[in-house]
């Protein structure tokens, strides 16, 4: 495995992947309901925001524990910096320069970090299988319906997906240059500051770089003294601070790690005994210290920036920080449709996460993938006994790279003891490496069609075969996107029956509220002055929000039951069918004023007192 | 024969054609998706139809279950009924079922749908087509005449909680429900709640905890015929509340103190929970319908007591 510097041209066109990318989220955004997690969010950015002000104006005050716990109290289950960023966003681009609305002004970051997605896939897909199989992999992730849909979103899932493709990406790098390394470790820190999925990379990761730094050491013993040391290094670590865990116990462990402790020591211990080892490397064989410098970037690094960019940690950095990862580590279970069973609490199905991606990935764009990934994946394999050894080419270290992250998070999440809420969502960072794949399939097979078809016609360019082929295995995606937009989270492919097949088949079709947008056109039209308006699984947060951006009249006030309520807006889940009995309840019918339905499936369904 | 190895050279190009054939066959579905759905027309012509047809006790099933959006359209006095899992309801309540299909949607599972439907059930006329909707007539041979319902006849109810000793607290008819002394959830009243996914209106009869009954006594409930108690705990509250005891209800004769029914609604399984049996002929009895659960939390029953005729018996 060694990386390689992109093109000048490849960077253009990531850069114009970029643009386009950016400019289509900003152009297709505004239909995009608030979804619930959203609504939270921006009460988050704007509390940071202020808090930001007023360390202009009173910074003794502001960094006092007080002052920072009043701003960065709400939601702090999740680091800070995407929401930091909206806050600034709507700070600027709204309330200063008023060029945006509230809610594009906060979502500007996240189809920012978004954007980079197609232009990283690009890059390394590009760098791997050649500028084609890029271009593929990063159009066909854009019109994947569910990936648009998040991609819209003030949320952490897209930003995050992002965020691992490019710690991925600079790992890579980091095999051909020192200067690559630590980008690895900040982007990593980034990563790890932006959503908890990043803190599996480095099990992703780590033992590519060993492998890598065993094979570049093999000829050269003193750097294979040096592997062994620094592998010994982050060993003897690790088991101090086991001993140290299990010796104090876990609330000891946690109250005694402060500024000046074993606990901190160890750690700084680290930082220097890697920084010691690694300039010894380096004298000794450069390769080898290269392969190893992302594994100590990423270490020591990581933990500084996630501390760094979150002001609620300054002052109670372990306490608050156990208090975050225990969130995650007990996370609630809702619960979930899936193929005719309400799954309320673990063991889930095993094969939930495959089955999903393949009923809501276009099936024109998965069988790509599943081809693409079990090529790699089938080469590896024939390349292991000496018989079947000459049939293949031995994948690169690479292209296992590609193939490991194609499934790591889809993996993870595979767990049955994870929670399986929120569709396509926690897993979305593999999906970029599983179109890398695909990209790699297609034009394999554009290639071979074109060495047959030249031998009629020598001059046959490669783009006459691939440019109609990208097109039709994207027209189907296009097509559906057409269909459901901005529905996202309804989207099913071709495989399920579309929406309503799903449907049959007894699947979720939406979680977050945001359909609720469908309505809201109706509502404003219909409702009678001050009317009293329940929009069921929509927070108040929401509510506010859909008024401040105009997308709800003013006048009209929040209910919070049926029994409340003049108008209802029920959100059509399978566990949720007791609320819609509750309006028939409260308003003495069963026969809906109007609501959205997608493919004939209810989406929204609204009630009106008679 | 080829060898292996000529093969793995192939499959890029075989992937590829695979790759043409799903992207042809994934066009070709959206292409005849819109052509399976059926227009507002269609459903205003349905409820025509059904205007001019419907008689006194008809019912509309749904399918697929879930093409709720039938609903904006038919007139609002025929119940429409459609949930997962309403295939197979015997919807014993009605002598006739319209079912009001969309076979054309893509994954309907139609066999699958028959065969929980047809058995007992005959065709009547021809099926009426409008566009994609399907709407056909049924005799429904699981109908069972209700000659009594407590649910309907709630208001005329007396309602008290019972101890163990007999000792009554009565809870007296607000002209809406009859609400006891304690928590507000102690009430009886129909409401409309959901069983696993069913929706049903039924008597809302929240047990009041300890060996206390809750006890809806109820005359002119008819001899001679099958008598039902069907009931289970509502919505999501039969999960994760193991810690909860069963509840138990019953249905005694209020004279000679004899147990007519009883079933225990076990903690942790949903659905509808039912037992039924025949009553000798002779006058009409008084009955007393209860509810008791140990402990007081959550134990959100609703439940009907239903007196029925023999199946097919004035269908």
């Amino acid at each position: 495995m060694g990386g390689r510097p992109a093109t000048r041209e490849e960077r253009l066109i990531a850069v114009g992947l970029w643009a386009l990318a950016f400019i289509a989220f900003l152009l297709v955004e505004r239909a995009v309901g608030f979804v619930r997690d959203e609504g939270i969010y921006f009460t988050a950015a704007e509390s940071y925001a202020g808090w930001f002000r007023r360390l202009f104006t009173q910074p003794m005050t502001a960094l006092k524990d007080a002052a920072i716990v009043g701003a960065w109290d709400v939601n702090h289950e999740h680091p800070a910096l995407m929401k930091e960023l909206f806050g600034l966003s709507h700070l600027l681009f709204h309330q200063t320069l008023g060029w945006l609305r509230p809610a594009t002004a906060f979502r500007l970051p996240a189809l920012a970090m978004a954007a980079l997605v197609p232009a990283l896939t690009f890059l390394l897909g590009s760098a791997v299988f050649g500028r084609a199989a890029g271009l593929f992999a990063a159009l066909s992730f854009l019109l994947v319906p569910r990936h648009l849909f998040n991609a819209e979103l003030a949320c952490f899932d897209m930003p995050v997906a992002a965020m691992w493709l490019l710690v991925v990406y600079t790992f890579w790098r980091a095999m051909e240059s020192r200067r690559w390394g630590l980008v690895c470790g900040v982007a990593f820190g980034l990563a790890i500051c932006t959503k908890h999925n990043a803190l599996f990379l480095p099990f992703v990761l780590v033992p590519f770089a060993l492998w890598r730094a065993w094979q570049e050491s093999k000829a050269v013993p003193a750097a294979r003294d040096g592997a062994w040391r620094f592998v010994g290094l982050f060993a003897a670590v690790t088991v101090l601070y086991l001993l140290l865990f299990v010796a104090l116990g876990p609330a000891g462990f946690q109250r005694k790690f402060i500024l000046l402790s074993p606990h901190t020591l160890l750690f700084v211990g680290l930082a220097v005994g890697t920084f010691w080892v690694l300039r010894e490397l380096y004298r000794v064989h450069e390769p080898t210290a290269r392969a190893l410098l992302p594994v100590a970037t990423m270490a020591v690094l990581g933990p500084i920036l996630f501390y760094l960019h979150w002001p609620y940690l300054w002052h109670h950095p372990v306490e608050r920080v156990a208090w975050y990862l225990t969130f995650h580590a007990r996370h609630d279970h809702y619960a979930w449709f899936y193929l005719g069973d309400l799954m309320r609490s673990p063991p889930f199905p095993l094969g939930y996460v495959v089955m999903k991606t393949a009923l809501t990935v276009p099936t024109s764009l998965f069988v790509p993938m599943v081809l693409g990934w079990l090529t790699v994946v089938g080469r590896a394999l024939l390349s292991l006994p000496p018989r079947t050894r000459e049939w293949v080419r031995r994948p690169s270290i690479t292209e296992l790279l590609v193939g490991v992250n194609a499934v790591a998070s889809i993996a993870i999440i595979s767990h049955p003891r994870v929670p399986h809420f929120g569709g396509v969502k926690h897993w979305l960072p593999s999906m970029p490496f599983l179109g890398i794949l695909a990209g790699m399939a297609v034009v394999s097979g554009c290639a071979a069609l074109v060495e047959q078809l030249r031998a009629r016609r020598p001059t046959l360019p490669f783009a006459a075969v691939a440019v109609p082929v990208f097109a039709l295995l994207m027209a189907p995606a296009l097509l559906g996107l057409v269909r459901v937009w901005p529905y996202g989270t309804a989207f099913y492919s071709e495989l399920a029956g579309g929406v309503p097949g799903a449907a049959s088949l007894g699947m979720q079709r939406q979680f977050w509220s945001s359909h609720v947008t469908g309505v809201l056109p109706w509502i404003n039209e219909h409702a009678k002055p001050h009317a009293r308006v329940y929009l069921h699984e929509v927070t108040g947060y929401s509510f506010q929000h859909y008024q401040d951006n105009g997308m709800l009249r003013r006048d009209l006030q929040a209910a919070w039951s049926p029994s409340d309520a003049d108008i209802v807006a029920y959100q059509y889940h399978q566990e949720f069918r007791e609320h819609e009995l509750n309006v028939w309840q409260a308003f003495g019918t069963r026969t809906p004023a109007t609501g959205l339905y997608l493919d004939e499936t209810p989406q929204i369904v609204v009630y009106q007192r008679p | 024969m080829r060898s292996p190895r000529s093969f793995l050279q192939a499959l890029p190009l075989i992937g590829l054609g695979v790759f043409v054939l799903v992207a042809l066959l994934c066009l070709l579905f959206y292409a005849r998706l819109p052509g399976r759905l059926p227009s507002a027309a269609d459903y205003g012509a349905v409820s025509e139809r059904l205007k001019a047809e419907q008689r006194p006790g008809d019912v509309v099933l749904l399918f697929p279950w879930w093409t709720e959006r039938a609903r904006l359209y038919l007139p609002p006095e025929v119940p429409v009924v459609g949930y997962f899992g309403s295939d197979r309801d015997n919807l014993t309540a009605h002598p006739r079922i319209w079912v009001l299909g969309q076979p054309q949607l893509p994954g309907t599972g139609e066999e699958g749908f028959r065969k929980a439907f047809l058995p007992g059930r005959t065709t009547v006329g021809q099926p009426f087509q409008a566009g994609n909707l399907t709407l056909t007539l049924y005799t429904n041979g699981r109908y069972r005449p209700h000659r009594f319902v407590a649910s309907e006849a709630y208001a005329r109810a007396r309602v008290y909680v019972e101890s163990p000793d007999g000792t009554r607290r009565p809870c007296p008819f607000d002209g809406r429900a009859h609400r006891c002394q304690g928590p507000s959830h102690l009430y009886v009243a129909p409401e409309w709640h959901e069983l696993y996914y069913e929706p049903r209106r039924c008597l809302w009869m929240h047990p009041p905890g300890g060996p206390d009954r809750l006890v809806v006594e109820l005359d002119g409930v008819p001899s001679g015929m099958g008598l039902r108690l069907e009931g289970g705990i509502t919505f999501e509250n039969t999960f994760n509340r193991s810690h909860l005891s069963n509840i138990h209800m019953g249905v005694d004769d209020a004279k000679s103190g004899e147990r007519l029914l009883d079933v225990v609604v076990p903690q942790g399984v949903p659905g509808v929970q039912k037992a039924e049996r025949s009553l000798p002929p002779g006058e009409p009895r008084t009955v007393k319908i209860w509810s008791q659960a140990t402990n007081p939390e959550l134990r959100h029953l609703c439940l009907d007591v239903v007196a029925l005729g023999a199946p097919g018996e004035g269908a």
